[in-house]
């Protein structure tokens, strides 16, 4: 039998266990995954969210790193103030980390977020997207794909998903890529390429979650994988906001597999399922068209 | 006013300043559902007579490790290199991959690990006292002898024949089996102790020194292993004529280096693996003109599929639902051979069509040499008087596990009816073994048989007997496609053997081995494609996913839970590819 | 060495000398020019550290409490809706309890749109833990910017220099600069520890419970009062080494006034020419010059009220409701006296309309009339 006295763990861990998460929580495996590949040399940002809560309240943390609990549309400038004041410390080996969900990021934090990626200031910002505001209740937030069911759209939601990546490749910073905790060597691949570079990294990883998604606890893992085979969320960098490069080729199951294991699309008619295949499709056409298209 | 120095303790009372770990709340108090690692069986394991631990074989190679891969083989088969040649592959059809798209070629794999990996003869624990007689040394007595050598038995073989294997050795032709590999692995069974007598038949009581009633007395127990190598006649007017061969007979005597003339016109009797092998043999033989006549269908060939491709490749015709009438000769000298053709009528209670003769079909094929395939029995002449009875259908009598009416002699293989192929009889002798084992100890082997039982069986490992220490695996548990995760495993092709091209076999050697061995590339490609059901390849995915931090690792494999953390929340069960993990249990 | 600046020019000369590491700022009129000379001062490498050019005043303090938690020292200007806008940082950077100093140029808050001096947009956020300095004239600017760092260091807590627009921030005066030495001197490097230490990792500023909560704002409340003989030391100090010093009031000819009248910042300028002006008249006139907000002097109110019989507090600035802030506060740090003055408010100069001494006068014989409405202020104008 294998105890923590025996364990010979090659690497360490930066989160640390007995956190508030819910069974099953898609945030806390991919906070757990990038400070593990941060380290220790890491300030981390959190805002009000799921996060806030998964961390404990004081005077406890889950974190080994130093860590600020900031403001809700903030992470962005929080994180260029910290990484300005790491520079003037001539503290540079140290890393400066931003969580934010996608209400965060896609709705209240656009505008600092906007603001910091101008100024190409130093640190990275992860988008934990579980497509919704979840910490406060599962309200729909532009992230949430159209016609998903939430408690403030409870007859599907009119819009569409942001096409956050597209607004991040306008911002021309010099690396941002999805990633998705079901393929968490990738996940962990793409940390390891943002750390090395300097100026700003944006990561858009899609953190399933079993509340507001209405599935069993168990299943956000396979629900990130479907994600990513079924093309919904595919596996990209975009460097420089020029150049785009496919990091895994899906192997393009149908969208209904990734529809029937979520009680928020339960109400999806066939239709519903054709129309979502054809969007699909036509994403992920235009996304090789981009990658083919600036391999010039 | 000095200006005040202000320390971090100034700090830390004036805003909220946490330095306490979340590790004070034990939430795997939430839930009682923990993961347990137990390891379980894969449906190809089930499906393979011999019981191959196949996904652990591809377990060891995917780490690299192909001699440890030829080791798990070579614990429940003593003859990977044979099987990965000219097994039916019953592995295949049971494989989870074909739910996703293409079986696994393991047949291929085991070829490549009996070809490339190196290992040990496994030396038994304990040298026993009790010594084993094995009469006939085809893969029904080498499984027998093997795995009684490795339960500690001396063991001795008595085969009649100038050269050991059997059918293996003169019955499948060089081009699918060379006698090279067969003489290597027969080979390590020496090094176990097992010792081979050539030329040393056993006679019928009273007719030669060598008796079953004397092996009775001088071992401890007896096995008689001696397959069926006396071919069936056609039953039609003619068949005793110069020209008309048997189809056994002639495969041994080119096995041993006296190959008949046929090259002229060669009809051979018989679809089946030995109608087959007579044919391309023929063809090898300088044959001008080859035809395999059958009177099944061709959806009842019972030949495997890739060998009838290799009879159209050799320019060998198939005539299918034709039988043959009879036999003309001129004098003494054969001509021809009267066929009739057939058709398919009603089904009788089996469920098997009635094969009918078509009124006013007959035709004619002129030949030089008729070989005759049509089935074969064992020569049971030496059980008179040993108090070993046949049945009706010329086999063997056994009972379960082999037993005969004599207590301490058991049978297998062939010459006890079992199925005829090559696994199938090294199952049968180790199954043989299995029940002498528990003879000699006094133990019941319906009650041994069923603690090693793999899945639904018939297969069963002798793994917890011979290696006690070995991780537990859950033999009764057989992991289906439903219970993989499988989602992010790409789609991949099936790397077959590539064989040689007909026009590039080296004329002056018509018999060398048709198929070739997976080259490296293609052979690692295969292994990456076995998603290894039911056994743990410390992939890692189960630690990483785990969003509580809740899963030890040791470096050298193996996981743990941290019970006080874990919240049962099964992400790490649901993801694993391979289901190993069980959410079950409490605290 | 001495030079004609304006405010605003005369607070960019306060940063670079007080050797301010970070400044996160976005243009507002009238505070532009403070911004728009910091950056020069950078480009010439005259600037001891950086400026970051944020998308709104809101990320700007953001970025600056960061900074500051971070361990650097930290500057920001802004003015009406840029503050307005900022609201919810501000009461962030209290509660963070970081030293940072910001200039808000007093501006009138929309709507209606205008832009002249009013300050209503600072004195309304009077309750969100900053301590709050208003100045008279570009020289008291640039000192009080420089003392600020000091106080804010000690205490902890973020300190806010208000000047009025156009008024003080635009108009050119003679401003005596002191060297840098002699800044150095009085204001050390940034000393304060950082919060985010890699060695010894914290979780700062995560959720409380209530009890905790409660025991956080008094502390900060008990913070707030311990600045009190910090400010007073900071500018006895800087008294002394440069020959200036404000006091957090100032009372000219109150002992023995009939009537006093209470302003800020640059209105007092006028109020003293006005008071000068009734005293040649005849009337027993004196000046009190409010200069801190918070924490609100109110001892050294009550002893420069001692005894007088009447107040008017002129307020360019006006709360719904209730009437001028200035007035409010006053009459609150007054209660309780044995005698205290009549306190009359007056609303004047709001967004900058003119006032000129007469209007000064006037208010102060209305107030010694008796007539002037003792609960609702009177507005003034031309």
């Amino acid at each position: 039998m294998i105890t923590e006295a025996t364990a010979e763990m090659e690497e360490q861990e930066y989160m640390r266990c007995g956190h508030m998460a819910c069974p099953g929580c898609g945030e806390a495996t991919t906070l757990r995954l990038v400070l593990k590949v941060l380290g220790k040399k890491t300030v981390m940002v959190i805002l009000p969210s799921c996060v806030g809560v998964i961390s404990a309240t004081y005077p406890n943390s889950t974190f080994a790193v130093p860590c600020f609990h900031s403001a809700f549309e903030i992470a962005a400038p929080t994180a260029s103030g910290i990484a300005a004041a790491l520079r003037l410390q001539g503290r540079e080996d140290v890393t400066a980390v931003a969580f934010a969900g996608d209400g965060g990021t896609f709705d209240i934090g656009l505008q600092s977020l906007s603001g910091a990626a101008d100024r190409n200031d130093n640190f990275i910002y992860v988008c934990l997207d579980n497509e919704a505001y979840m910490n406060t209740g599962i309200q729909s937030s532009s992230s949430t794909p159209q016609n998903t069911w939430t408690m403030t759209t409870p007859g599907g939601r009119r819009g569409r998903k942001k096409k956050f990546m597209q607004i991040i490749a306008a911002h021309r910073m010099p690396y941002a890529a999805t990633a998705s905790i079901g393929h968490p060597e990738d996940l962990m691949e793409k940390v390891r390429k943002a750390k090395a570079i300097k100026g700003m990294k944006f990561l858009h990883v899609l953190t399933p979650c079993s509340t507001g998604w209405r599935m069993p606890e168990h299943m956000s893992a396979r629900a990130a994988q479907l994600a990513v085979e079924t093309r919904v969320f595919p596996l990209y960098e975009v460097i420089d906001g020029r150049e785009y490069r496919i990091t895994h080729e899906p192997k393009g199951l149908p969208v209904d597999e990734y529809v029937r294991i979520q009680g928020r699309f339960r109400h999806f008619t066939p239709d519903d399922i054709r129309r979502l295949q054809a969007e699909v499709d036509e994403e992920w056409a235009l996304l090789k068209g981009m990658e083919k298209g600036c391999k010039a | 006013m000095a200006y005040r120095d202000i320390t971090i303790k100034d700090i830390e009372p004036i805003i909220p300043f946490s330095r306490g770990s979340t590790e004070i709340f034990l939430t795997g108090q939430w839930s009682a559902g923990k993961p347990a690692w137990v390891e379980k069986t894969s449906p190809c394991r089930q499906g393979c007579p011999v019981g191959n631990d196949i996904a652990r074989a591809f377990a060891a190679a995917s780490k690299g490790r192909i001699d440890e891969a030829l080791a798990i083989f070579r614990d429940e088969n003593p003859l990977p290199a044979v099987c990965g040649r000219v097994c039916y592959h019953p592995c295949e059809a049971a494989c989870n991959r074909k739910e996703m798209d293409e079986k696994v070629n393991i047949r291929g794999f085991e070829r490549f690990c009996a070809d490339h990996g190196c290992v040990a003869v496994p030396r038994p624990a304990a040298v026993r006292k009790e010594r084993v007689a094995i009469v006939g040394s085809g893969p029904a007595g080498l499984s027998a002898a093997y795995h009684l050598a490795r339960l500690g038995f001396q063991v001795t073989i008595f085969e009649a024949l100038p050269e050991a294997g059997g059918m293996l050795m003169c019955g499948i032709p060089e081009y699918r089996l060379p006698k090279a590999v067969l003489r290597k692995e027969i080979g390590l069974l020496a090094r176990l102790g097992v010792r081979i007598e050539t030329g040393a038949p056993v006679a019928a009581e009273g007719a030669g020194p060598r008796t079953l009633g004397a092996l009775g007395r001088d071992y401890a127990a007896v096995f008689l292993a001696i397959g069926s190598h006396k071919g069936s006649g056609l039953g039609v007017e003619g068949e005793g004529i110069p020209g008309v061969l048997e189809g056994i007979a002639f495969l041994r005597c080119v096995a041993m280096h006296e190959p008949p003339d046929v090259r002229g016109r060669v009809v051979v009797v018989g679809g089946g693996n030995t109608g087959i092998d007579c044919a391309r043999t023929a063809k090898r033989l300088g044959a001008r003109d080859v035809t395999v006549i059958d009177l099944l269908s061709k959806s009842e060939m019972p030949a495997i599929a890739e060998d009838l491709e290799g009879v159209e490749a050799d320019g060998i015709k198939i005539g299918l639902l034709t039988a043959p009438k009879r036999i003309i000769a001129e004098g003494s000298r054969l001509t021809a051979i009267e066929c009739v053709r057939m058709r398919l009528g009603p089904p009788d209670a089996g469920g098997r069509p009635a094969h009918i003769a078509v009124a006013a079909s007959e035709f004619v094929i002129p030949v030089d040499t008729v070989i005759m395939a049509v089935g074969q029995v064992p020569e049971l002449a030496f059980l008179a008087g040993s108090g070993v009875a046949a049945t009706a259908r010329g086999m063997i009598g056994t009972g379960a596990a082999g037993v005969t009416a004599v207590p301490g002699v058991f049978a297998g293989g062939d010459a006890s009816g079992g199925r005829a192929f090559v696994a199938d009889a090294i199952a049968s002798g180790k199954m043989g073994a299995l029940a002498i084992y528990c003879y000699i100890e006094g133990k019941e082997a319906a009650r041994e048989y069923e603690a090693l039982r793999i899945g639904a069986g018939p297969s069963f490992t002798f793994a917890p007997l011979v290696n006690p220490d070995r991780p537990r695996v859950d033999l009764s548990d057989v992991v289906t496609y439903d219970r993989l995760d499988t989602i992010c495993v790409p789609f991949a092709k099936r790397n077959d053997n590539p064989k040689r091209a007909a026009g590039r076999r080296r004329p002056a050697d018509p018999f060398a081995e048709i198929a070739a061995g997976l080259p490296r590339k293609r052979a690692e490609a295969e292994i990456a494609r076995c998603f290894k059901c039911g056994t743990c390849i410390a992939c890692d995915l189960c630690f990483l996913l785990c969003p509580d931090i809740s899963i030890l690792k040791a470096k050298a494999g193996g996981y743990d839970v941290k019970s006080d953390y874990c919240k049962g929340c099964g992400v790490c069960a649901s993801a694993c590819p391979r289901q190993v993990i069980d959410m079950g249990g409490g605290r | 060495m001495r030079q004609l600046l304006s405010g605003n020019y005369a607070v960019a000369e306060a940063v670079r000398l007080a050797r301010v590491q970070f400044v996160a700022a976005y243009p507002i009129t009238p505070q532009t020019p403070i911004y728009e000379k910091l950056s020069d001062m950078e480009n010439e490498g005259k600037l001891a550290g950086v400026m970051m050019r944020t998308e709104s005043e809101h990320s700007a303090m953001a970025a600056c409490v960061s900074a500051s938690l971070t361990g650097v020292r930290t500057f920001t200007a802004t003015a009406s809706q840029g503050l307005a806008l900022m609201h919810e940082m501000l009461h962030f950077a209290s509660g963070n309890r970081v030293p940072i100093v910001m200039c808000n140029v007093n501006r009138v808050l929309a709507v209606p749109w205008a832009f002249g001096s009013d300050q209503s947009d600072s004195l309304s956020q009077r309750d969100t833990g900053w301590l709050q300095f208003y100045c008279e004239d570009a020289q008291e600017a640039l000192d009080t910017v420089i003392q600020a760092y000091k106080i804010a260091e000690n205490a902890l807590l973020p300190v806010l220099v208000a000047i009025d627009g156009f008024f003080t921030s635009h108009f050119i005066e003679p401003v005596e600069i002191p060297d840098q030495e002699t800044v150095d001197a009085y204001l050390p490097p940034f000393r304060v520890p950082t919060r985010f230490d890699i060695e010894s990792p914290a979780y700062i500023s995560n959720v409380v419970n209530p009890e905790q909560y409660m025991g956080y704002r008094q502390r900060s409340f008990e913070d707030m009062e311990a600045t009190r003989p910090i400010i007073r030391e900071a500018n006895a100090e800087y008294e002394g080494i440069v020959g200036r010093g404000y006091g957090v009031i100032e009372a000219v000819d109150t002992k023995g006034a009939e009537i006093v009248l209470a302003t800020s910042g640059a209105m007092t300028g006028t109020a003293r020419v006005a008071v000068a002006a009734m005293r040649e008249k005849g009337i027993a006139a004196g000046l009190l010059k409010l200069k801190a907000l918070r924490p609100f002097p109110r001892e050294e109110v009550r002893e420069a009220m001692a005894g007088v019989p009447k107040v008017a507090v002129i307020d360019r600035d006006v709360s719904l409701g209730n009437g001028g802030i200035w007035c409010q506060e006053l009459k609150s740090a007054l209660y309780g006296m044995e005698r205290p003055p009549v306190v009359t408010g007056y609303i004047a100069g709001i967004c900058g309309a003119d006032v000129s001494p007469d209007m000064i006068e006037q208010m102060a014989l209305d107030a010694l009339s008796g007539k002037a409405r003792p609960d609702l202020p009177t507005f003034v104008r031309k």
